[in-house]
């Protein structure tokens, strides 16, 4: 079976902003919700903007620096305050919860996994790309979306993949695991996606293979070939 | 899954409010043993399943728990790759180092403390799913060993005791003030604990099999799943399909059962939509253990493990009285009736949802 790749996001906005993004794309305001979760509501809905869309979805997001300032007034909360803390700050220090606000509107979101990064220099694209490929090959899944979303600075910075068993309109590159014929090295970090959009937008005839290969464990590769 | 290799559990290893290995864990099980201690978290103390380990610096006492569990393993080549299921990390040590509160950059930077102190140099990987964490981390290793990615993988719970976790779900209104009492008239909400336990997952075959492990969602709340049971029941039939067994084939059911009024309700509702009657016997690890949240999917199984390696199904401590909502769902009393097929039931805070089937 063919797994293609059919939208890759790069999302960089100020956190600021990112109440105003959600409401362009929900035509209201997302309540509750962390910026994380904002961010993975509107770079979701930006890579799947048809709502109608029924094909089961599965969604796997790394963070490196997950939620830093949530966990931090929680901690402020319980252990210099008085021990209790609000329930939202509670709420928006759990990453989990970011899919259960997201499938209200992605109703084919069927599971999320979200994957803490313990390595500020490396992601885990390797695995959540391998997992992808995997769970469409086998048809647990129609389409998965990869992510690695990240609030810091003041800037939430989100790269997302979508990635299909089949499609209707013409993939941007075809995902496989890594194979024997030569083709260019991209290494697992956080400048993966820019790599990969690099590739994307050569002229055909140039590079054609961008393989991604877990340093730690060399079986684990996967390649983009276009 | 056809074209896919088996996948098997290889020797496992637990710390547990029960015990500091698997078999007396299982043991204390079978006995009834159920009693919890008291956490303070003000302005309240609540039941709390603490590790039987001596109190003393968090971190101490962290590295001393790994390192136990380290041992209970056997020939555990360091290369092994890693998989982590947690919830709330070190939390407890950012307690207790205290503010100003420095957190290391990367969220997950716990794990490779944790390779450490189990003489583990290979690959990491973590995953934080609230209480479906553990079969997160499961299918993620699972599926990269049947696909032969991996030969074989090492997937850790971990839940140590913090009081933001704690204060955190006292805050939600999730926690008893007495203890939890699944499936039972009276219950009145969750006991955590603490637990960490390791299960090795391999190609090579073993006495028991992996035959299938499936993760869902449900948005009906932050904090309960839909109480008719319907996105937890297109779950479980999701995993029986992918084991290829019908509900007659599952001779008990280990249920997340945790003793919250709404969650109960909605996982006696599906298991009565997706096995009808007669059912399977069910029961629930989580009196005896606590909810250990994102350690609990591998600390359970470890823990069922343990009871069926002596054909030992304990008794669901806690419960008493039949709920009239759904009289017919109630727990076995304890049983030796041998177990060749077992389904594990998990659901999340947060939306989670997580079911596994495995074979003897």
């Amino acid at each position: 079976m063919k797994i293609t790749l059919n939208h890759l996001l790069t999302q960089r906005l100020p956190v600021a902003d990112l109440g105003n993004e959600v409401r362009q794309r929900l035509g209201k305001p997302l309540r509750r919700a962390s910026p994380l979760t904002q961010l993975a509501v509107s770079g979701a809905l930006a890579c799947l903007p048809d709502p109608a869309a029924t094909q089961p979805l599965a969604l796997l997001w790394q963070s490196t620096y997950g939620p830093r300032a949530e966990t931090l007034a929680l901690l402020d909360e319980v252990c210099c305050g008085a021990g209790e803390p609000l329930p939202f700050d509670f709420l928006a220090s759990q990453p989990a919860i970011a899919a259960a606000q997201l499938k209200p509107w992605l109703p084919c979101l069927q599971t999320a996994h979200h994957l803490p990064l313990d390595d500020e220099a490396q992601t885990q694209w390797t695995l959540m790309l391998a997992l992808a490929h995997a769970w469409l090959s086998e048809g647990r899944y129609a389409q998965v979306l990869c992510a690695h979303l990240d609030i810091a600075d003041g800037q939430a910075s989100g790269d997302w993949l979508l990635l299909r068993c089949h499609s209707e309109h013409p993939p941007l590159a075809e995902l496989s695991l890594a194979s024997a014929a030569p083709a260019t090295q991209a290494r697992d970090d956080r400048d993966f996606p820019a790599h990969l959009a690099t590739l994307l937008a050569q002229p055909s005839g140039r590079d054609r293979r961008l393989r991604l290969q877990s340093p730690a464990l060399p079986k684990l590769a996967v390649e983009f070939a276009r | 899954m056809r074209g896919k290799r088996p996948v098997f559990f290889h020797d496992s290893a637990l710390l547990c409010a029960r015990g500091l290995t698997p078999a007396t864990a299982a043991a204390a099980l079978w006995r009834g043993e159920c009693s919890a201690k008291q956490r303070r978290v003000a302005p309240h103390c609540l039941p709390y399943q603490s590790l039987p380990l001596p109190e003393s610096d968090w971190w101490s006492r962290a590295e001393t728990a790994l390192r136990q569990l380290a041992a209970q393993l056997s020939d555990l080549p360091p290369e092994t790759p890693l998989f982590v299921a947690s919830s709330s990390f070190q939390m407890g040590g950012f307690e207790a180092t205290g503010a100003p509160f420095d957190l290391p950059a990367a969220s997950a930077s716990f794990a490779p403390r944790l390779a450490d102190w189990l003489g583990l140099t290979g690959p990491r990987y973590s995953f934080s799913n609230a209480c479906i964490s553990g079969f997160s981390a499961i299918d993620a290793a699972a599926t990269l060993i049947a696909d032969g990615l991996l030969d074989e993988a090492l997937v850790i719970g971990v839940e140590l005791a913090n009081n933001t976790t704690l204060a955190g779900f006292a805050a939600m209104e999730l926690l008893s003030s007495t203890a939890s009492r699944p499936l039972d008239r009276d219950r009145d909400g969750l006991v955590l604990g603490e637990g960490i336990a390791a299960i090795r997952l391999s190609a090579q075959p073993t006495n028991w099999r992996l035959a299938a492990v499936r993760t869902g969602l449900d948005a009906h709340s932050l904090t309960g799943p839909d109480p008719s049971g319907r996105p937890l029941a297109e779950v479980l039939a999701q995993t029986l399909s992918a084991a290829e067994m019908t509900p007659a084939e599952i001779d008990l059911i280990k249920l997340q059962a945790a003793g919250a009024p709404i969650t109960d309700l909605a996982e006696a509702r599906a298991i009565e939509q997706v096995f009808g009657a007669p059912r399977p016997p069910l029961m629930s690890i989580k009196p005896a253990l606590g909810h250990t949240l994102g350690a609990s999917g591998v600390v359970e199984l470890v823990t069922l493990l343990a009871c069926l390696e002596h054909d030992q199904i304990p008794a669901t401590a806690g419960f008493r009285t039949p709920d009239p909502e759904f009289s017919t769902v109630f727990p076995v009393h304890r049983s030796t009736l041998p177990v060749r097929r077992a389904l594990l039931n998990l659901v999340g805070f947060g939306g989670g949802l997580a079911a596994m089937v495995i074979e003897r």
